[in-house]
């Protein structure tokens, strides 16, 4: 029994060191640049400058800190905040998002959330 | 070690743990006891780095488990440490995951909680009062008391509020915490059916109402389980559905599955949000017999007659877009009621009100940090971490045994006036998904949205060592590796 018991324990030092060890993602390519996915469906609703426009019902980016900006689009694309089925503040934008991936425009969301910030901040 | 021969190993002491049994007193004794020597002589405990002689007055608001650990690595980083902690709770480090157990039967409350003086690193200032108010352009706290405390550098670790005052019909309205007072709620949650392992007391009722909902499943009588999950995050997104199983688990042992319907009724569409973990999830979910209806968000609840309230909602289809060059989406509700004999709630989770509202808060309430380096985004002297961080993901322990020494790291930078913030979170997090008595499913995941398994083993199988690991093991490496700031 105490055999058992120490094989139990190591397996979870184990689990408490190592945690997660990194490991080389396989680097996404998207066809488009971030800049196209703005310019040509994003500025649609969200507007050259990231206004928004409340016709559309598309909310003004151009308010939000990157890091809101990254919560936001991570949370659309994932369909909610990974772990749990809580579901997702945005149910529109993610069928939506959905439909823009189908057209071939898919990109990186920080790097998005980074465009956005850098072009369109006003703060 | 080669890796195939790991994995080989480590099924092998699977099943072989499996035939052999364990008797809990004795994992208990061992693991507990042992604990301390073991992890200290394995090796695997991370030792502090080269002190610093970095100098400032830190506070660190709230005592669970993220500020305690935080303060234990601080004390052991620092050469001069002048670490405050306010938190008012004397059980505010009580080993929440194990209210899960608690809530099936598994352990009792007594399992669950301890003292937080028991782990408070020697050393730390412990002001047994609450913050109220904050100043952050003046680096000043007020508390419930009236002291007004300042510092140089401040740690949110103020956890999270469980809101069942948003819920009509149960007559409640206040918020409550997991380990405090929670007698607003526990006259209504944890009586007649109605449950929720979310708070402590909440956890010990909800194995009183799961064995009667067992026994009359057994006395012949049809009935109907339900289980909700909210529209806002929550702290342990696998708990929704872990007690579910683990009523499941308790039905086939009585012999009574056949007399009763279980049902999930979540505000979102999936059961998991990673992909290969929801794919396993539905298999174990068909395999069980037990349903979902997705898109139902629980707004009230009848506690007399046994009704609850949902909002069902659903996207139709409205006029062409021609921007979008698709039918545009127009969000639809309808108020769903549904009969239960016995329901779970998962209750909507908010921000700390005194917290939300303040200026270190946000819109939505958790406190805004960059997501990898955890330091606050309008103030570089305020970091977060824990369920109060304003992070995609894990609220969970074991996402803060990440944070803890990323934060830690990255403080003393900013200590030493340094400019690059060294440590990255990568968001991971870990949810050990109870999926019956005696089988776990280690998810582990990061925000790459991906398995990040720590073992070479397929993450999507249901095992009995991750069963040991959560049951046994996981309680004393917490309290001895990660409340002491070692691992």
């Amino acid at each position: 029994m105490k055999k058992t018991l120490s094989i139990i324990f190591g397996v979870s030092v184990l689990f408490f060191a190592t945690g997660c060890e990194k490991k080389e993602e396989a680097k996404i390519t998207y066809k488009l640049t971030t800049e196209q996915v703005y310019d040509q469906m994003c500025v649609k609703c969200h507007g050259k400058n990231g206004e928004g426009n409340p016709k559309k019902k598309a909310p003004a980016l151009n308010d939000q800190t990157i890091q809101e900006l990254r919560l936001g689009i991570t949370d659309i694309k994932m369909g909610g905040s990974g772990v749990n089925s809580s579901g997702t503040q945005h149910e529109v934008m993610e069928h939506n998002m959905k439909k823009i991936i189908e057209k071939g425009m898919d990109y990186d969301t920080d790097l998005m959330a980074q465009y956005i910030h850098d072009h369109f901040n006003k703060n | 070690m080669d890796k195939k021969l790991f994995k080989e190993n480590l099924e092998q002491i699977d099943s072989y743990l499996k035939q052999e049994g364990i008797s809990r007193r004795d994992a208990m004794k061992m693991l507990g006891l042992g604990g301390t020597a073991m992890m200290m002589g394995s090796g695997a405990v991370t030792e502090a780095k080269a002190s610093s002689g970095a100098k400032g007055k830190i506070l660190i608001v709230g005592g669970g488990l993220s500020g305690v650990a935080t303060a234990a690595l601080l004390m052991r980083t620092l050469e001069n440490p002048d670490i405050t902690i306010l938190e008012p709770n004397p059980k505010s480090s009580s080993y929440q995951p194990g209210q899960t157990l608690v809530g099936g039967g598994v352990w009792t409350n007594a399992d669950t909680e301890y003292m937080t003086a028991d782990f408070m690193p020697d050393g730390v200032k412990w002001i047994k009062e609450k913050a109220i108010e904050f100043d952050p352009d003046k680096n000043s706290v007020k508390t419930d008391k009236g002291q007004t405390i300042k510092y140089d550098y401040m740690i949110v670790a103020a956890g999270l509020k469980l809101d069942f005052a948003r819920l009509e019909g149960l007559g409640i309205s206040e918020t409550i915490t997991s380990r405090g007072d929670n007698s607003a709620v526990k006259k209504v949650i944890g009586q007649n059916g109605l449950c929720s392992i979310y708070f402590a007391d909440g956890a010990t009722d909800t194995w009183t109402q799961m064995q009667k909902f067992v026994s009359d499943a057994k006395s012949g009588k049809k009935v109907k389980g339900i289980f909700t999950d909210p529209d806002t995050p929550i702290k342990c997104g696998g708990a929704p559905k872990k007690i579910m199983y683990l009523t499941d688990a308790r039905l086939r042992e009585a012999g009574a599955r056949a007399n009763a319907e279980l049902t999930l009724y979540p505000n979102g569409g999936k059961l998991f949000g990673v992909p290969e973990y929801n794919d396993a999830m539905v298999k174990q979910f068909a395999t069980r017999d037990m349903k979902y209806n997705f898109k139902h968000n629980l707004i009230g609840v009848d506690p007399a007659k046994k009704i609850a309230t949902f909002k069902k909602h659903w996207l139709e289809k409205g006029a062409w877009d021609p921007d979008l060059e698709e039918y545009e989406m127009v969000p639809a509700f309808e108020k769903v009621e549904i009969p239960y004999d016995f329901m779970h709630i998962t209750p909507p989770q908010i921000a700390p009100e005194e917290i939300a509202k303040s200026p270190i808060g946000s819109d939505k309430g958790w406190v805004p940090v960059t997501q990898e380096t955890l330091q606050h985004t309008k103030y570089p002297n305020i970091f977060a971490l824990g369920d109060v961080a304003a992070l995609p993901m894990g609220k969970t322990g074991g996402s803060a045994r990440k944070q803890y020494k990323v934060l830690v790291e990255n403080l003393v930078a900013v200590m030493e006036g340094k400019k690059d913030l060294p440590a990255k979170y990568d968001g991971y997090t870990v949810c050990p998904l109870i999926t019956s008595i005696g089988t776990v499913m280690l998810a582990e995941f990061n925000w790459t949205g991906k398995p990040a398994p720590s073992f070479p083993l397929d993450p999507t199988q249901e095992r009995w060592i991750w069963w040991l690991l959560k049951v046994y093991a996981l309680k004393p490496m917490t309290q001895y590796g990660m409340l002491s700031g070692r691992a």
